[in-house]
């Protein structure tokens, strides 16, 4: 039941989309319907193109980073971060206060995305909670973390036809997933995007912190490209969805 | 009262332009025109993109948190109908208490363009996206021939397309909620509110900007503002994440 509300919670804006208008020059089949096994399109420089709007089906990563039978090898510090977390049906998740979500429950939220992909950086625009994500891509370094924040600060590189993004920075009030992976300062995601046709996007995700897990892990999903439709507004009011969360166990006797 | 007001104008002020203080770090902007010292050079030529169009890609701010405040600072007359008149009195005698952003909802178009605050401009021949610091929001201008579409979906930021009338970016937008305020002080706007920007990067570090808001049902004719932003180099956008409830206590009302 109490799964059941946040659940809404998050996933609400799926629901509705502003109106169709055909996606303009994507390939199509002689049907109309977007042709998603096309080539990836490259950009003018000859790079994979990943402009456009994607999603990704299915909410299990996005609560769990570990679904899948993947170990998430956490030390016993995080383990027991992540116990308390889960015993309390996720209450505490910056979500619930309108803050959102940091790079891996993003990117693991079957909700509408866009990027937007210049030569010097991609930013990727969510639906959800009308945040975005910026990843240079102009060969700057990560900066010395000054500013811990819950999207961190991403830099790209391309390795043949993958963006390898990196991204640190991380507020260690942030969690990885809504069941609660914990992260901290020095948490350091890597994301490995590879358009393999016009409509399939392989990601992997790869989180090291040597203060949480004692070893690299990470997990594979797939985008799909979202093809005649775009995100809605999705901003977040407070306190709207904050009363309506229950603490379970312990803390509600 | 004074106290009470100046205090209210303060907490407004300090959660509007808290994320300008501090930055994450000076990475100096690269291909921009410089003057021989080194300092990005405001008065170069305007950019344009390989296909000829001026770009506006770069990070910019506002210059006078005035028309923020009150779109009619600069001495814009703006004709409102007798409802929509009562309603901004009774926000701005109510110290702005009310206003969406004291519940993390942000702005809309014409306060986060009036904010002195950073935003990005992305270009590409057919999208435009602006990456706002204030509340890590972002909007979208479709530059790909689409019309604007019947609303269905109010919302704080619309929907926006935009075109070029010569080197002038024009943006209209529609599908505005009618919960969004245009300025601080409380400009009512309506689902009918329809508001068209012009652009125009007149110089590397320059962009003129028209806005103009037209609403039969709440202003007697359209009525315009103008402002200014200028190239903010060097620097880079902060994250700006609005926690719920920290500020909301603290707003006084009359």
């Amino acid at each position: 039941m109490k799964a059941i509300l946040l659940v809404a919670t998050v996933v609400v804006p799926l629901t509705a989309q502003w109106f169709h208008y055909p996606t303009p020059g994507i390939p199509r089949t002689p049907d109309g319907k977007p042709d998603l096994s096309a080539p990836a399109p490259k950009t003018r420089d000859g790079k994979p193109d990943l402009s456009g709007v994607w999603d990704t089906e299915g909410t299990k990563y996005f609560f769990n980073l570990a679904a899948d039978g993947v170990e998430a090898p956490m030390l016993p510090e995080a383990a027991a971060l992540y116990q308390q977390r889960l015993a309390q049906l996720q209450k505490g998740h910056p979500s619930e206060r309108c803050i959102g979500h940091g790079p891996t429950d993003y990117e693991t939220l079957p909700e509408p995305r866009r990027f937007v992909q210049t030569p010097a950086m991609i930013a990727i625009l969510y639906e959800s909670y009308n945040h975005y994500r910026q990843v240079f891509l102009d060969g700057r370094r990560l900066p010395p973390v000054t500013q811990p924040a819950y999207m961190g600060y991403s830099i790209g590189h391309w390795e043949g036809d993958t963006l390898v993004v990196e991204t640190a920075g991380l507020d260690a009030r942030g969690w990885l997933d809504m069941n609660g992976h914990p992260q901290t300062e020095t948490t350091h995601i890597t994301e490995r995007y590879r358009r393999r046709d016009f409509g399939h996007m392989d990601l992997q995700l790869i989180i090291e912190d040597r203060n949480a897990y004692s070893k690299p892990w990470g997990v594979k999903l797939v985008l799909t490209y979202f093809a005649d439709e775009d995100m809605i507004e999705n901003v977040c009011e407070n306190e709207k969805d904050y009363s309506h969360l229950v603490v379970h166990g312990k803390n509600s006797k | 009262m004074c106290d009470v007001r100046s205090l209210s104008v303060l907490i407004v002020l300090l959660f509007a332009l808290a994320p300008v203080s501090a930055q994450w770090l000076h990475y100096p902007t690269t291909g921009i025109p410089r003057t021989a010292g080194g300092k990005a050079n405001p008065s170069a030529p305007t950019p344009k993109t390989p296909d000829g169009k001026p770009d506006f890609s770069g990070i910019w701010q506002g210059t006078d948190d005035k028309y923020f405040r009150d779109l009619g600072a600069g001495g814009a007359e703006i004709p409102m109908l007798p409802w929509a008149e009562k309603l901004y009195k009774e926000r701005k005698e109510n110290l702005e208490k009310g206003h969406p952003s004291e519940r993390c909802l942000g702005h809309g178009v014409t306060d986060y363009d009036t904010q002195v605050s950073l935003r990005k401009f992305v270009q590409t021949p057919t999208l435009i996206a602006i990456l706002f610091e204030g509340y890590n929001h972002y909007r979208q201008i479709f530059m790909d021939g689409r019309p604007l579409p019947k609303p269905t979906q109010p919302s704080y930021l619309g929907y926006s397309i935009g075109r070029w009338d010569g080197d002038t970016l024009v943006v209209d937008t529609n599908g505005l909620n009618d919960q969004g305020w245009l300025d601080m002080e409380g400009h009512p706007q309506t689902e009918n509110t329809r508001i068209t920007e012009r652009f125009r990067r007149r110089e590397f570090g320059h962009i003129d900007l028209q806005l103009t808001v037209e609403d039969p049902a709440a202003y007697t004719r359209p009525w315009s503002t103008n402002v200014h932003l200028v190239y903010v180099p060097d620097e880079e956008l902060m994250e700006s994440i609005c926690e719920n409830e920290k500020d909301l206590p603290h707003m006084v009302g009359k």
